[in-house]
């Protein structure tokens, strides 16, 4: 008797979905193994002393105020948050300009569509070193002959320890604006031609248009890109390390490439440190992630 | 019927995942099934090519005269970022190469297998360069076998040279004995080419690997041990402060460096081989890592490093010959007699033949054959005469380009060994140190200095064992 309530339970959970399950095991267990088990790992291993990649002896918090106590780390921090603020000020608006301009092309609409994904489709490092290029101090980078052209002298671009965080959000900017812009031109795309007949009989401009039913259309996806911008430029790393090797002299450093330094180029020496900081950024993350699935219900419920 | 598919379908999905996971867990045994010692070898060619058909030869010319031993290639190779995880994960090859600025914290991580003994046993005992097995070994233990060894020298552009009138009629460079003549060549070379005469690395590391034997010239100690066992940086010095102010003037007094503040290794050969400096600090196989920007080996050379005010140091870089841990007694063994076909005192036939075709391969590789390394044995050996001989026959470029470093190599000046502690750490906070100078006219060189040391001590020393 009690198996068969047993039985029937186990069925009610998997009874005759047990195909869709078993289908869904092998992300199940990729899942598993490549994120959440080394997530909860990684996590329970920072209040080790890590001896390369295999645990130690106990050590409380001691690693989380190695990370914190290093003379770099508050610079570094506030070097990850110039970075979120550079791409909102740079980043946050030419996607969806180029989305509503799209939009507003007569002629050789799919054409500029195609032009304008181009970045996005160059592999990320080859781009970072064409820019790195591009930027090169000398009189010989390309940026620096321009200017030569009209007579001003060559600019450190991103041996600045000033411009090199706006230089390397120049390049994020440019490589990623394509997948937004098209997120937004689909929501763009979306928007009920009758409103904007309806704002055409009111007398509307194409500007009072724009301000009066595209973007208050699109305030919902906005407001989610731009809490998922923020995230994923908290995590910047690649470009740091292709471009700048965090320099000069550590102005360009981000919380992730320092996590890489520790977990990669410390000769198995600050594993554990790596391991904490990557809490602390986990930590920041959830916070804002928290904050982003919130409004993304909100936003759901909305519109 | 369609149903049933469905699951057989679903149920072997599992399966094969669940056996691909399983597979890579697999212990093997250090023997194969005839009995053979299995050893693999790390470094091994992926690609069809020459290298690969080089080392297939090799591994059958060994296999012919150890017929007790199998060898197989593995393509991992050293790097730093992987090595660790993979020696904690188990999966090192038998037998890896490595680096000198590597090995100490290699060996006291423990992943690399003793070799005293098997050394001993196959008649090793004083043929070792002392100086060079110093830096493999760790309490009288040795820990690696020293297959090259390269000492940094000045390298230099052979056309910018003669365009700056540094040339004798010969080919022979003029030789700059110390860091002010150092300077001085610079600032010619920058009068008579309009190219910067030196270019000073300043980031990833390099910069502050290159700075350290500079600041020994100049008498600086970077660490120093406490009775106690604990490590104090000690670099907080006037010579110290000197010695950056050296590379300070270099921008700033003299003008003769490269506009770029960020110079890490890539870049800095690559201002190098493309003409836009005339010399920097090289290790005598520095041609390896020039020839990919198009450099000809006519248009390079090298000669002894510069001495400093206080001392003349130089440091070892190369390659070294590790044994996984791992590894049980009999492979040890066989691995030693693999790396023996590669590095020998005695000119054995296979000895020949690999050195026969690395040198073929730099030859085609268009990189210099020229360039003498530093002998890793303790006096001439029938090993050492063959390769300099084969190397004189084979030569590529004028040999006088090189030859005050081949001279320096047979009678080199005091060799240094790396900072014990915290090595990359020091060089990532020198690097700092260097790009504050090169990027700020009114650096205080004294204070960076006082700073660089305070953060080294606090951050890294002040925890080394925590």
């Amino acid at each position: 008797m009690k198996i068969s309530v047993k039985n029937n339970k186990t069925k009610r959970i998997f009874g005759k979905q047990i195909v869709p399950w078993l289908l869904i095991c092998p992300l199940i267990i990729v899942l598993y193994l490549a994120v959440w088990r080394p997530t909860v790992i990684g996590a329970f291993w920072s209040f080790f002393k890590m001896n390369a990649y295999n645990p130690g002896r106990f050590v409380g918090l001691e690693n989380y105020k190695l990370v914190i106590s290093n003379s770099q780390f508050f610079l570094i921090l506030c070097n990850t948050m110039m970075y979120v603020f550079w791409s909102l000020v740079i980043g946050f608006i030419p996607p969806l300009a180029i989305a509503i301009m799209i939009n507003e092309m007569v002629h050789l609409k799919s054409q500029m569509r195609v032009v304008m994904y181009l970045p996005a489709v160059i592999p990320g490092i080859a781009a970072m070193l064409i820019w790195a290029r591009m930027y090169d101090p000398s009189s010989s980078g390309l940026l620096n002959m321009l200017l030569a052209r009209f007579g001003i002298d060559a600019f450190g671009w991103l041996d600045n320890p000033k411009f090199t965080i706006i230089g390397i959000v120049l390049y994020m900017t440019w490589s990623g604006f394509a997948g937004t812009m098209l997120l937004y031109y689909a929501t763009v795309q979306g928007i009920s031609s009758e409103l904007y007949e309806a704002a055409l009989i009111d007398g509307a401009g194409p500007l009072r248009r724009c301000w009066h039913v595209t973007l208050p259309q699109m305030s919902g996806i906005l407001l989610l890109n731009l809490v998922r911008q923020i995230i994923g430029v908290f995590q910047v790393m690649e470009q740091p390390l292709a471009m700048t090797d965090g320099g000069p002299n550590g102005a360009s450093a981000s919380l992730s490439y320092q996590l890489y330094l520790y977990g990669f180029k410390s000769s198995g020496q600050r594993t554990g440190q790596a391991m904490a900081l990557g809490v602390i950024i986990f930590l920041i993350l959830l916070v804002l992630t928290c904050f982003y699935f919130w409004l993304n219900r909100k936003v759901e419920n909305n519109f | 019927m369609k149903k049933k598919l469905q699951r057989v379908a679903a149920g072997a999905l599992i399966v094969s995942s669940i056996a691909a996971l399983c597979g890579c867990g697999q212990k093997t045994s250090d023997k194969d099934e005839q009995g053979r010692t299995v050893i693999s070898v790390g470094g091994w060619p992926l690609s069809e090519g020459k290298s690969l058909d080089a080392m297939n030869q090799r591994k059958e010319t060994f296999e012919k005269e150890n017929p007790d031993v199998f060898v197989k290639g593995d393509s991992w190779s050293f790097s730093i970022d992987t090595f660790y995880a993979k020696a904690a994960g188990g999966t090192l090859p038998t037998v890896y190469s490595t680096n000198f600025t590597e090995l100490a914290q290699i060996i006291s991580s423990g992943y690399s297998a003793d070799l005293t003994d098997v050394l001993k046993k196959r008649g090793y005992d004083g043929k070792f360069n002392p100086a060079i097995l110093d830096l493999a070994s760790k309490d009288g233990k040795v820990y690696s076998f020293p297959t090259s060894a390269y000492i940094l020298g000045l390298g230099y552009n052979t056309e910018l040279f003669e365009q700056a009138g540094l040339m004798e009629a010969d080919g022979t460079p003029k030789q700059p004995k110390d860091w002010d003549e150092v300077a001085e060549f610079a600032k010619i070379i920058k009068e008579k080419t309009g190219k910067a005469g030196i270019v000073f690395p300043t980031a990833g590391n390099q910069g502050g690997w290159m700075f350290t034997p500079l600041a020994y010239s100049y008498g600086v100690e970077f660490v120093k041990k406490g009775e106690d066992g604990k490590w104090t940086a000690a670099f907080n010095t006037p010579e110290c402060v000197e010695a950056l102010q050296w590379v300070k003037d270099l921008k700033w007094k003299h003008n003769v460096v490269p506009e770029n503040v960020t110079i890490d290794a890539d870049k800095y050969y690559e201002l190098f081989s493309t003409g836009q400096a005339a010399m920097m600090i090289a290790p005598g196989n520095y041609s390896d890592y020039v020839i990919q920007y198009g450099m000809t080996p006519d248009q390079l050379g090298i000669m002894a490093y510069p001495a400093g005010p206080k001392r003349h140091v130089t440091l070892v870089g190369g390659e070294l010959q590790s044994v996984t841990s791992k590894a049980t007694d009999d492979q040890v063994d066989a691995a030693v007699r693999w790396i023996e076909t590669k590095c020998n005192y005695q000119a054995t036939d296979a000895f020949k033949q690999t050195t026969q075709n690395n040198i073929e391969k730099k030859l085609s590789d268009n990189v210099i054959v020229g360039i003498k390394g530093m002998s890793v044995w303790n006096r001439d050996t029938e090993s050492v005469a063959y390769e300099n001989d084969l190397i004189d026959q084979k030569c590529n470029i004028n040999p006088n380009h090189v030859k005050l470093y081949n001279d320096f190599v047979q009678n080199p000046c005091e060799l240094q060994a790396e900072v014990p502690v915290c090595a990359q750490e020091l060089y990532k906070i020198l690097d700092n140190c260097i790009t504050s100078v090169f990027s700020d006219e009114n650096a205080d060189c004294a204070a960076i200095i006082e700073k660089a040391c305070k953060d080294f001590q606090m951050d890294y020393l002040d925890n080394v064992d925590y």
